[in-house]
C-alpha cells in the first residue's frame, strides 16, 4: 500500500487521537485503549512498510501521548498521606526497631556520654566550645529574660519561620547524607547529640538556669528530636541497602528501599515542622510557668512514644 | 542501533523510544532554576520589607517562604506541570519514570531530596561522575527514585505526500534505502541549498544525472513511492 492511501485510511483515526489528546480535562473516554492500540498497529505498520519518516515520527509522538494518558493516569487512592502517617508510618519504624535503636544511641548514648562528662568535669566544656558561645548559651536562658532561647529581643514569627528553615532542612540533609554507606547521617546525629550533651550539663550546673533550660527544651525536642532521628533511619535504611543490597541488584533494592521508607521520610518532616511551632510560640514564652512546660513536655513525650509503640496495629497491609 | 536512544517495549508490542539527556544540559537547566529562583527570592524579599517594614515578623515570613520554595518549587513542578521546572521547559528536558510515564510525588520528593547527597563533597561532584558511569544519565537521585532526565519528545509537524510528477525507480531498493530517500526529499528544505546540491550529486548512480536536475529526479522517486 503506498502512504498516501494509508494515510488517507487513518486520517480519522489520528484526528480523534490528536483532539483526544489536546484535551486536558481527564476524560472518560471508554474507547481509549481500543484507540491506543489501533492507533499502535498504525504505528507498526507504517514502521514497518518504510513510510516516511516524518510520518513515523509523527505517529511515535502520538503513540507516546497516549502511552502517558492511557497508563500514567494516577490511580485515585483516597487518604494516601493519612493512611501514611497513621499506619504506615509507626509500623515502617517499628519494622526498623534495630536502626533506630542505633540513632538512639548515637543521638541519646553520645549525649549522655559527654553530658556526663562535662557535668563532673566541667572543664572538658571548654574542649567542644569555647567560653564566649558558652556564656551566649547561659545568657539565652537566663530567668529575667522574656523571650527564652533567643539572642536578642526576636520575633516568634521570626524564629519560627527560622526553625522551619533550619531543622526541616537539617532533617533532609540527614537523610540524603545516609545514602553514602550511612555515614554522614550518623555523623551528623553524633554530631548534633554532642553539641546537645555539652550545653545541657553546662546549663545544668545552675539551678535557676537549669529549670529555663529544661523547661524551654522539653516540649519541642519530643517532635524535634524524634524527626531528626527518625530522618536518619530513612537515610541509614537507604545507605544499607546500598552496602548490602540482599537478593536484588543495587539499583533495584535501593529503589524498593527507599519507598519503603518514603513514609518515615515524610512524617520525620512534618514532625520536625511541628516542632517549629512550638519552638518558636510555646516554649520561648516565659508566661507560661516552667510547671505547665514540663507537664505538657511530658505528655507530648508520652504521645510520641504511645504513637510509635500502638499506632497501626492490627490493621492489614494496604 | 548505536544511538543514545532508549526503546521501552509496551505491552502492545510497539517500541516507544527515548532520548536521556546529559550532564551539561542539564546543569544548565539547573543553572536557570537557580538563577530565577534567586531572582524570585531577591524579589519576595524587597516585597516583604515594603510591606511590612524592618520587622520580624516579615523576617520570619521570608524564612519560611525561602524554606517552602527552596525545597517545594521543583517537587511542584515536576508534579503539577508534566515533570518540567522552568529551566527543564527551557531546554527542553523533561523528567519521567523509569517506564516513560510522569513522575509523582514520591519520585520526585526523593530524586529533589537527594539532589544534596549529589552535591557532595562539593560542586555537584558525585552526580556528574555517577552520570558519567550510568548509560542513561542517572545520578543518585535519579537512580533512588526510579526516574530519568530526558530530552521533551517533540512533534514535526506531519507533511502531505510529495506532490508533482511520479517517476518509477531505475532498480528496486531496500526499505532502508527507500526511507533514506524520502528522509532526505522531506528535509530538503531546511537544508542549504549548496548541501543539497551536494547529495544530490552523490545519488548519480541512482539518478543519471547531477545538481539541480538530479534533486528534481529525486522528487519525482519519492513522489512515486509515497503515492
Amino acid at each position: 500500500m503506498k502512504q498516501a492511501l494509508f494515510e488517507a485510511q487513518h486520517e480519522a483515526l489520528w484526528q480523534r487521537v490528536a483532539t483526544l489528546l489536546a484535551d486536558k480535562q481527564p476524560s472518560n473516554e471508554t474507547q481509549l485503549p481500543a484507540l491506543y492500540r489501533q492507533l499502535c498497529q498504525s504505528m507498526a505498520l507504517a514502521r514497518q512498510r518504510g513510510y516516511s519518516p516524518l510520518l513515523t515520527e509523527h505517529l511515535h509522538g502520538l503513540v507516546l501521548a497516549m502511552h502517558r494518558k492511557l497508563y500514567g493516569t494516577p490511580l485515585e487512592r483516597p487518604m494516601t498521606l493519612r493512611r501514611w502517617l497513621g499506619v504506615e508510618f509507626p509500623r515502617r519504624v517499628r519494622q526498623e526497631w534495630r536502626l533506630v535503636l542505633l540513632v538512639c544511641l548515637a543521638f541519646w548514648g553520645v549525649a549522655a556520654a559527654v553530658g556526663l562528662l562535662v557535668w563532673f568535669q566541667p572543664h572538658w566544656a571548654y574542649s567542644w566550645m569555647d567560653w564566649q558561645e558558652l556564656t551566649r548559651y547561659e545568657s539565652m536562658y537566663s530567668p529575667s529574660k522574656e523571650h527564652i532561647g533567643r539572642d536578642g529581643s526576636d520575633d516568634d514569627v521570626m524564629m519560627f519561620g527560622f526553625y522551619i528553615w533550619n531543622n526541616v532542612s537539617i532533617c533532609f540533609r540527614t537523610f540524603a547524607g545516609g545514602l553514602f554507606g550511612g555515614i554522614p547521617a550518623l555523623f551528623s546525629l553524633v554530631f548534633n547529640g554532642m553539641h546537645f550533651g555539652v550545653i545541657a550539663a553546662w546549663l545544668s550546673r545552675d539551678p535557676a538556669v537549669a529549670e529555663v533550660f529544661w523547661s524551654f527544651v522539653i516540649t519541642h525536642a519530643s517532635f524535634e528530636i524524634t524527626g531528626l532521628l527518625l530522618s536518619g533511619v530513612a537515610g541509614l535504611r537507604l545507605g544499607l541497602t546500598l552496602i548490602r543490597p540482599g537478593r536484588l541488584s543495587r539499583r533495584h533494592a535501593l529503589i524498593s528501599a527507599s519507598r519503603h521508607i518514603f513514609p518515615v521520610l515524610v512524617g520525620a518532616a512534618l514532625l520536625t515542622a511541628l516542632a517549629a511551632f512550638f519552638e518558636g510560640f510555646w516554649s520561648a514564652s516565659s508566661l507560661i510557668p516552667p510547671t505547665t512546660k514540663f507537664i505538657v513536655g511530658g505528655i507530648c513525650w508520652a504521645l510520641v512514644i504511645g504513637f510509635f509503640v500502638f499506632a497501626g496495629r492490627g490493621q492489614h497491609e494496604a | 542501533m548505536l544511538d543514545g536512544r532508549l526503546a521501552l517495549l509496551t505491552p502492545e508490542g510497539i517500541r516507544l523510544s527515548l532520548t536521556p539527556a546529559g550532564p551539561v544540559r542539564r546543569a544548565f537547566a539547573w543553572t536557570i532554576d537557580f538563577v530565577l529562583w534567586l531572582i524570585a527570592v531577591i524579589v519576595i524579599a524587597i516585597a516583604i520589607r515594603f510591606a511590612m517594614g524592618d520587622s520580624n515578623l516579615g523576617e520570619g515570613l521570608f524564612l519560611v517562604v525561602l524554606f517552602l520554595s527552596y525545597w517545594g518549587y521543583p517537587i511542584l513542578c515536576e508534579v503539577y506541570a508534566g515533570g518540567k521546572t522552568l529551566g527543564k521547559r527551557w531546554m527542553g528536558l523533561e523528567v519521567v519514570r523509569e517506564d516513560g510515564l510522569p513522575v509523582g510525588w514520591r519520585e520526585s520528593s526523593l530524586r529533589n531530596l537527594l539532589l544534596v547527597a549529589d552535591f557532595l563533597p562539593m560542586m555537584y561532584a558525585t552526580g556528574l561522575l555517577c552520570m558519567l558511569f550510568d548509560h542513561r544519565f542517572r545520578r543518585l537521585g535519579d537512580l533512588v527514585a526510579g526516574t530519568l532526565v530526558i530530552y521533551s519528545p517533540k512533534t514535526r509537524a506531519r507533511k502531505a505526500a510529495q506532490s508533482g510528477e511520479a517517476h518509477p525507480l531505475p532498480f528496486p531498493l531496500t526499505p532502508e534505502q527507500q526511507r533514506a530517500l524520502i528522509d532526505l526529499v522531506e528535509r530538503a528544505e531546511h537544508l542549504p541549498p549548496s548541501r543539497c546540491l551536494e547529495l544530490a550529486d552523490l545519488a548519480e548512480p541512482l539518478t543519471g544525472l547531477r545538481g539541480e536536475a538530479s534533486l528534481a529526479r529525486l522528487r519525482a522517486y519519492v513522489a512515486g513511492l509515497t503515492r
